[in-house]
């Protein structure tokens, strides 16, 4: 190779400096909306309004304080815990069986499956979602947490089983094989030596999983009543009303509602990829 | 195969000892593990998905009405889509979801494919970005649209105060559908940039050090090497993009509604008021099949892509 002179180095740094700076600016545009909100947050009803914005003043916990003291805020946190980790708990229970067979024995109608459970994630929710509004009425369980779990499951089944599929394909199968070779069944080989092995994919799973049901809001919007409408609907209708009300409140509302998602996606960040794209990108 | 069973039988059946039924039962059991393990999956899915589907297709073939009984309805045939076809707004709905998605998809992808070159750099502190990139993906959308507003709001926001000028965002036609598309580009960029990244990352490293050796400058590599290289990841990101972007419906709820004057009625808004303000379930259900099939095309299209990759 050619000796490179020094200009070469110059080159470099001022590549990197180039990039730096092209990332900051994209970082500040993408966080500043969450920033400002954040900050709009921590002020007073009378320094949300100030003209020009304040950018220094003295945080004030008080919206946050009113928050935490609205029944009708913490009653949808409330139901948004419980439906998020129904639909979670019940996608795992019935999906990572599922994986796990797809991922260790051929049988019949296997890519089908998995293929349905692709198209299922991915048609439009509404369209599912207009006939389940009749059903579940008809059946009696509308407006009820428990019609709004399965609903969940259309979108939370399928990325636990796309997740869970690619994980346990990785898996080394001579420890089961051993396991079978000494008699346990292929209960017991997925039970007690796949699925310990596999905890830390478990676990990012029901992140992303939790995220997802966190998120939603057009299946909660129509499934829900004031009693058991999620944060996300509560949201909406905040914002729906006159912007003009509440700015501290509902700012202070807003960010309580992402940070859970925000700080426990960290955790997960690992197998974002398999979870975005369906497995067709390993992460 | 049938001689493994064979063989499996002679050692586990002495000649002459019956196998107690317990145990019989246990290796019957045993055998019909993939049974077990996927059918309570088929049985939900049939129950979230198959039916309600049937369900829907009923509908959208009735005159029905939520009052009625559910299979009281009068059969109209193919009425409700000749209604559709035939309604104006549900047409240039149609087209503004379509020219929608072009076009946030196609910022999505340049500007995920903009952040994913550089955050494949080698640099310090490199992984710091790449977490902050996530945050927005990962807000809840209702959330995410919410702060936008207020960011945009004429009197209070932010944005106004900066540019000098009082802008009413979110009540003119072309600026309400340009605030909405910035939000969810805003909002899923990142989603592009993340697969993409895992794209680069994986590239094998040869074809790019041949290209240095011959002497291809950066600018090169990238067009002949690397872009060609990537396009898997592309047409994977760029499929799922479309399908999600096809069905957006959290900010134009949030942020518009659907106006000023249906100037943001994307499909699904549109669909969502059919079915769910003016309750007209078997015209919502009709338009949601619309999308239904255009989107069941999108992922048939996306399944042929990952089948052929993974056959390769």
């Amino acid at each position: 190779m050619r000796r490179r002179p020094i200009r070469h180095a110059l080159k470099r740094r001022l590549f990197a400096a180039g990039i730096y700076a092209a990332l900051l600016g994209m970082a500040a545009a993408f966080l500043f909306p969450l920033l400002w909100v954040l900050g709009l947050s921590f002020k007073t009803r009378l320094q949300v309004y100030a003209v020009p914005p304040l950018f220094v003043w003295k945080p004030t916990l008080e919206n946050y304080i009113a928050v935490l003291r609205n029944g009708d805020f913490v009653q949808a946190f409330v139901n948004s815990l419980v439906i998020a980790s129904g639909a979670v708990l019940l996608s795992l229970c019935i999906g990572v069986p599922t994986a796990y067979a797809m991922a260790r024995f051929p049988f019949r109608g296997r890519s089908f499956l998995f293929f349905t459970l692709l198209v299922m994630r991915m048609l439009p929710p509404i369209a599912v979602l207009i006939p389940m509004y009749v059903l579940f009425s008809r059946l009696g369980l509308s407006t009820t947490r428990f019609s709004v779990v399965l609903a969940y499951t259309t979108f939370s089944l399928p990325l636990v089983v796309w997740i869970m599929r690619g994980i346990f394909e990785e898996l080394p199968r001579e420890l089961e094989e051993s396991a079978w070779v000494d008699g346990a069944s292929r209960y017991a080989a997925f039970g007690r030596v796949a699925l310990p092995l596999i905890r830390p994919a478990l676990v990012a799973a029901t992140i992303l999983c939790l995220q997802l049901a966190w998120n939603d809001f057009l299946f909660a919007a129509v499934l829900t009543d004031n009693a058991t409408k999620t944060l996300p609907v509560l949201m909406a209708a905040y914002s729906g009303s006159d912007t003009g009300v509440d700015w501290g409140g509902m700012t202070a509302s807003g960010i309580l509602v992402v940070i859970p998602v925000i700080v426990f996606s960290f955790l997960a960040q690992r197998h974002l990829v398999a979870g975005l794209s369906a497995g067709a990108v390993k992460g | 195969m049938a001689q493994a069973g064979i063989v499996q039988r002679r050692e586990g059946v002495p000649t002459g000892v019956t196998v107690p039924a317990l145990q019989r039962a246990h290796r019957w059991l045993d055998g019909q593990f993939t049974l077990v393990a996927t059918l309570p999956t088929t049985v939900l899915m049939l129950a979230v998905f198959g039916i309600p589907l049937l369900i829907s297709l009923y509908l959208s073939l009735e005159g029905w009405n939520v009052s009625q009984a559910l299979f009281g309805g009068r059969f109209v045939g193919a009425e409700n889509y000749h209604d559709l076809l035939t309604d104006p707004d549900f047409i240039s709905s149609l087209l503004l979801t379509l020219s929608y998605t072009i076009v946030v998809v196609a910022s999505e992808m340049a500007l995920g494919l903009g952040l994913a070159l550089m955050l494949n750099v080698d640099l310090p502190f490199i992984g710091l970005f790449r977490t902050a990139l996530v945050v927005p993906m990962m807000m809840t959308p209702v959330v995410a649209a919410f702060c936008w507003r207020l960011l945009l709001d004429p009197t209070n926001g932010v944005i106004d105060y900066w540019i000098g000028r009082h802008i009413v965002w979110l009540g003119q036609p072309a600026t309400a559908q340009m605030s909405v598309g910035v939000v969810n580009v805003w909002q899923n960029a990142p989603y592009v940039a993340i697969l993409l990244l895992a794209g680069l990352r994986s590239l094998p490293s040869e074809p790019l050090e041949a290209a240095s050796i011959d002497g291809a400058n950066r600018l090169q590599t990238f067009w002949h090497v690397t872009l060609p290289l990537l396009r898997p990841y592309f047409v994977v990101a760029l499929l799922l993009r479309t399908i999600f972007e096809f069905r957006a419906f959290d900010n134009v709820y949030v942020m518009t509604s659907g106006g000023p004057a249906s100037a943001t009625m994307l499909l699904s808004m549109y669909t969502y008021l059919a079915s769910f303000q003016q309750f007209d379930l078997s015209l919502g259900a009709a338009a949601s099949w619309f999308m239904l099939v255009i989107s069941l095309l999108l992922c048939l299209l996306f399944i042929a892509t990952i089948r052929r990759r993974s056959t390769v």
